[in-house]
């Protein structure tokens, strides 16, 4: 009856809190918390249970044979391991996890990219002492007075002014 | 003319002019271009520090450098002898004009400077916002993608999870073992010394039953009778005869057959009657 060494990753518990989403959070408190019961459970309980006296036993069992019995099939014993049939389950999940986390990499790489090209415009600009309005409207779109919808001055509703 | 002078003057004064200069005599610039044949220079070129040159504080030096060529120096100064009937108007509204630019000229550029400084601050705020919001976006997706790089904590933590709850029925599952086989091995040893001690008892009481039925009711009156007639509690014989001391025998049926059967002594009679009793 040999003991498996238990397998457990490390977890960073803090890097656990920021990725959940804030809509389920009671669901990452739960996980946690059965994290934590099952730990002291496990430390609770011995990997090896204590051994039997086989000796002391077989003094004084009086009906012959039986201790011997008894440990014969005690030692032949083997105790199935539990099946798993879970951690496919979320190894599969991980998997399809692990590609939408690269699409979205890459989408925001590339949005990282366009991010980069407008600033650079933006430190582009010729100085302003030296712009027209057609120059800052370009530069800085927002300025842009929209003379389609309001074609009377001031170009913008009166509030903005 | 006039209404050249007219326009620089009021070129000089006009703040909203693109090309509003202060109002100070400074170096004539040749880089400038007024209203000429434009070609446009885009982006424009910066202005220049200090308007165009004026003699005079009215009469623009390009005038002077324009007449030089053909009557010199003293070109100009000859067409100003040139007296009308509204020269007199036209020198009460100049001296008018010369004292008011003299007087409000300074302030008023001023304003005018201020309100430029003030577009000039506006726009610029405006670009530092801009770049500050582009770099807040790129530093969000950055800290997104290193997100995404933690994700697969929480898949640790489920398998942790199955791993360490498969791990405990195991662990239970010996446990469970260990303890049923030792139940049963104790349940052995436990029934044994039980009946073993049943026995002896039973045997015991059986043996003294039996002796005390053996005991018959004739028996008991003889011995009664005996005792009375010697008269045991008077006399006794020199013979003191020891009480038979516990020597460890066994509690056997032979025993203690042995022991009540040795009694004709008649201390030991009656003693062994108030044994019995």
């Amino acid at each position: 009856m040999a003991g498996r060494k238990l397998a457990l990753k490390t977890i960073d518990w803090v890097a656990f809190g920021e990725i959940i989403p804030k809509n389920q959070k009671a669901i990452a408190n739960a996980l946690k918390s059965q994290n934590e019961f099952l730990t002291t459970r496990l430390a609770a309980l011995s990997e090896k249970p204590q051994v039997i006296n086989w000796a002391f036993y077989k003094q004084n069992v009086a009906k012959p044979g039986l201790v011997e019995d008894f440990e014969k099939k005690f030692n032949d014993l083997k105790i199935p391991i539990p099946e798993d049939k879970f951690t496919s389950l979320v190894d599969a999940e991980e998997k399809e996890d692990v590609k939408i986390g690269a699409e979205f990499v890459k989408a925001s790489n590339a949005r990282i990219v366009e991010l980069q090209k407008e600033l650079e415009k933006i430190r582009n600009i010729i100085p302003f002492e030296q712009m027209t309005i057609e120059d800052l409207n370009e530069a800085f779109p927002q300025t842009k007075l929209d003379k389609k919808n309001y074609p009377y001055w001031p170009h913008q509703p009166i509030e903005n002014l | 003319m006039l209404s050249r002078l007219a326009l620089h003057a009021a070129g000089a004064l006009a703040p909203a002019l693109k090309n509003a200069a202060p109002l100070a005599p400074g170096v004539l610039q040749t880089t400038r271009i007024f209203h000429t044949a434009s070609p446009r220079l885009a982006p424009l070129p910066p202005l220049p520090e200090h308007g165009g040159k004026v003699r005079h504080g009215l009469i623009p030096e390009e005038f002077f450098e324009f007449m030089y060529p053909k009557t010199g120096v003293t070109g100009p100064y000859v067409l100003g002898t040139v007296i009308t009937a509204d020269t007199f108007a036209a020198m009460s509204t100049l001296g008018l004009f010369v004292y008011i630019v003299k007087k409000y000229g300074a302030s008023v550029a001023a304003f005018a400077d201020k309100l430029r400084e003030d577009q000039l601050a506006e726009a610029e705020g405006l670009k530092q916002t801009s770049m500050k919001n582009i770099q807040d976006a790129i530093d969000l997706e950055k800290q997104q993608q290193d997100l995404v790089g933690k994700r697969h904590y929480l898949f640790d933590v489920q398998r942790n999870n199955i791993a360490m709850t498969i791990e405990l029925f195991y662990r239970e599952r010996l446990h469970k073992v260990y303890t049923e086989v030792k139940n049963r091995l104790d349940y052995h040893i436990a029934k044994q010394n039980m009946m073993r001690r049943k026995e002896q008892e039973h045997m015991i009481t059986w043996v003294e039953n039996h002796v005390v039925k053996s005991i018959s009711a004739q028996q008991e009156k003889e011995t009664i009778a005996k005792c009375i007639a010697e008269d045991v509690f008077s006399v006794t014989l020199n013979k003191n005869i020891p009480l038979k001391k516990k020597k460890k025998k066994k509690k056997t049926v032979s025993n203690t057959i042995k022991r009540l059967s040795a009694t004709p002594q008649i201390h030991t009679t009656c003693h062994w009657f108030t044994k019995i009793c």
